[in-house]
């Protein structure tokens, strides 16, 4: 007897594609839900329990970067992104979004069935508790507990909004952030909105990881006022 | 550039030279209006003078020596006869052979001229001659100079007048640097970055509150021209990707293989195309991401994928470990190294890839064994990308881009590109990016 056929939801907004990548799976001998947005998408999620959800990231409404994540916190199906652009590929799998994999357009069918059946051989990364510890130079930052080591043990003593700082620099080491992205993105929980404060944050946390850590100089400036953070970050366990 | 050709300093120039034949003007006009007794009329003034003094007794002279003078004009009489004198300047000359023609109708006697200068600035004549009634008759002749606080007055209005245009000078400095300021701020203006405040919005001045309200007029004009064709080409690369991704999905059911082939290698070129537009315009823009890029990482893996399609690439990187980080966008320059590989390979069939830094740059030379670039192409194949020709985009069906990308993006990063003969006997191109450098 042969198994269920495994159950795919496509949520792509463009009708043709949709019917389009729906034949080719039921070809391949998939089962095939279709929905054309978020709201469609619900609907279908609660009827039946995909085994895969392939999403679009443009999508009107609420867009694929945002059901994403809102996918990520309750169900641990595993996600394929379809992405029209491939400068976002880096956002699509890295920590902001955690899809499973991803598919730029266009794509061929064939290419396309080797990734679904290679996302089901693989089984979703959410199954595994989401990386929230970071190693970068001499300091290991962990975001739930909110606590910043320079190792081996040596807590360093930071307050919340110079946490909260430091958080956003490690989760997008390497690139340039404004003072406006740093602002949006730890908006919320530090109080202040005024702009200098980034600046007087910046230069005390400096200080802080340079008291720890002598000469390490991690966080730099670039020209037209951004920060940047230079170590390389690994997740640790 | 003299000094000449700045705005304050012509309108100084202007004002000054003005000022300065003006005032010779008014000192001319003072001098003409009040001349000084020219040699003849007073020549005779003192020869009457002479024949009044001899005809009158000795003892109403003193009378007539008082009402004879004035300010300008004193007369006394020295008991001792002492009129002689050589003239030593040609002025004296001119008016000792004048006074001695007109004393000469009342007889001749001995005199004398001699010029000199008052202390105060005035000229003085003094006339001496020796009357018949015994004695000389001295004459002193001269204007004394008029004094402003003790300073002579033509020297005091030339003071004056230098004031005046120094001051006019610093009120046109004052005037004028707004508009310099404002040329330096224009300087800056670039519709990709942020906004510019220009100085002196506030200017009470009309013409430069309206030539600084222009400027940023055309400052917003700009930044919204180049966001709506940012946003439309983003546009048109999005509804692009759906048509081409139902095409690709479609082209599947071409029975014929090599057929198929092409019709996914068509649609992978002109995703690219719109791809690089895309890239180009958004690095015109100042919209490309910065990051931390390792060049060397991008370098291995672009040459690792074509090395698995077959083509035959030679790498040399190892003068570069690790330390090729460069301050960029990852795709874009992922895009400059695939675009001068793929063009090498089209080209001259094989490639080789160095990659090598110094302190302040990393340095990318690909070199091929095609027919090379001919010098005097070099230039327009590296025409930015966002100034090509039509003609030459539809000559090379597109496919001569590669350079052009390659050429905006590099811009976008602040490195450079060159293309130079190839030791192996085709085309050499050079990339040259900054190095980052960490600074606080």
């Amino acid at each position: 007897m042969q198994a269920e056929p495994k159950i795919i939801l496509v949520v792509e907004d463009d009708p043709e594609i949709r019917a389009l990548v729906g034949a080719l799976l039921v070809r391949e001998g998939f089962r095939v839900e279709e929905a054309e947005d978020a709201v469609s998408m619900d609907a279908v999620l609660g009827r039946v329990g995909p085994d895969l959800i392939i999403l679009d990231l443009m999508l009107p409404g609420e867009d694929g970067l945002s059901i994403c994540r809102r996918i990520r916190a309750r169900h641990d199906v595993p996600i394929l992104m379809l992405t029209a652009k491939s400068e976002e590929i880096d956002r699509v799998v890295g920590l902001e979004m955690g899809a499973d994999d991803y598919l730029v357009k266009p794509f061929g069918p064939r290419e396309l069935v080797a990734r679904v059946r290679a996302v089901l051989r693989r089984g979703s990364r959410a199954m595994q508790p989401p990386d929230r510890r970071f190693a970068f130079g001499d300091f290991v930052i962990d975001l739930d507990a909110r606590q910043l080591v320079r190792r081996p043990d040596v807590p360093v003593r930071l307050t919340s909004a110079e946490f909260d700082l430091l958080a956003c620099l490690v989760q997008r080491p390497r690139r340039v952030l404004t003072r406006d992205q740093i602002l949006d993105w730890t908006r919320g929980r530090s109080a202040d909105p005024f702009d200098r404060t980034v600046d007087m944050l910046i230069s005390r946390l400096r200080r802080k990881l340079d008291a720890a850590s002598p000469g390490s100089n991690l966080i730099a400036t670039v020209r037209n006022g951004g920060y940047l953070l230079t170590a390389r970050v690994r997740p640790v366990a | 550039m003299t000094p000449l050709h700045s705005l304050a300093a012509r309108i100084g120039l202007i004002v000054v030279s003005s000022l300065v034949v003006a005032l010779l003007g008014a000192i001319a006009i003072a001098r003409l209006a009040d001349a000084p007794d020219d040699g003849a009329s007073l020549a005779g003034r003192i020869a009457a003078l002479v024949s009044v003094l001899e005809e009158t007794p000795v003892d109403r002279h003193e009378s007539i020596l008082r009402a004879a003078s004035s300010r300008f004009f004193t007369a006394r009489i020295e008991p001792t006869a002492n009129a002689a004198s050589t003239p030593s300047r040609a002025v004296e000359r001119r008016l000792s052979s004048r006074i001695g023609a007109e004393l000469e109708a009342l007889g001749h006697r001995p005199s004398s001229v001699t010029v000199s200068r008052a202390p105060n600035g005035g000229r003085g004549l003094e006339y001496r001659i020796a009357l018949e009634t015994g004695g000389t008759l001295v004459v002193r002749v001269g204007r004394r100079a008029a004094t402003v606080l003790g300073v002579p007055a033509p020297l005091a209005t030339s003071l004056f007048g230098g004031l005046v245009a120094l001051a006019a000078l610093l009120a046109m400095r004052r005037e004028t640097r707004p508009i310099a300021r404002l040329a330096a701020a224009v300087d800056l203006l670039d519709p990709s970055g942020p906004r510019v405040e220009l100085p002196g919005r506030g200017s009470s001045v009309r013409e430069i509150a309206a030539l600084i309200g222009a400027f940023d007029r055309l400052q917003n004009r700009l930044a919204h021209l180049l966001r709506t064709r940012i946003a439309m080409l983003a546009g048109i690369s999005h509804d692009i990707r759906t048509f081409t991704t139902r095409l690709r999905l479609r082209v599947d059911a071409i029975p014929d293989d090599a057929e198929r082939e092409r019709a996914v290698a068509d649609i992978e070129d002109m995703v690219r195309l719109l791809d690089d537009a895309l890239l180009a315009t958004r690095a015109g823009a100042g919209e490309l991401a910065e990051e931390l890029v390792e060049l060397d990482e991008i370098v291995r893996a672009e040459v690792d994928d074509r090395r698995a399609e077959g083509r035959a690439i030679e790498l040399d990187a190892g003068s570069a470990p690790g330390g090729a980080v460069v301050l960029g966008d990852r795709l874009a320059l992922r895009r400059v190294v695939a675009n001068l590989l793929d063009n090498a390979l089209h080209y001259g069939g094989a490639a080789r890839i160095a990659l090598e830094s110094d302190a302040r740059a990393v340095v990318l030379t690909i070199d091929d064994r095609g027919p090379g670039i001919p010098e005097a192409e070099r230039e327009a194949v590296l025409e930015p990308f966002v100034r090509l020709e039509t003609s030459r985009s539809r000559r090379t069906g597109g496919a001569g881009l590669g350079l052009a990308v390659a050429r905006s993006l590099v811009d976008a990063h602040g490195g450079s590109i060159g293309i130079d003969d190839s030791p192996d006997g085709g085309a050499r191109i050079v990339v040259r990016l900054p190095r980052y450098r960490s600074q606080r």
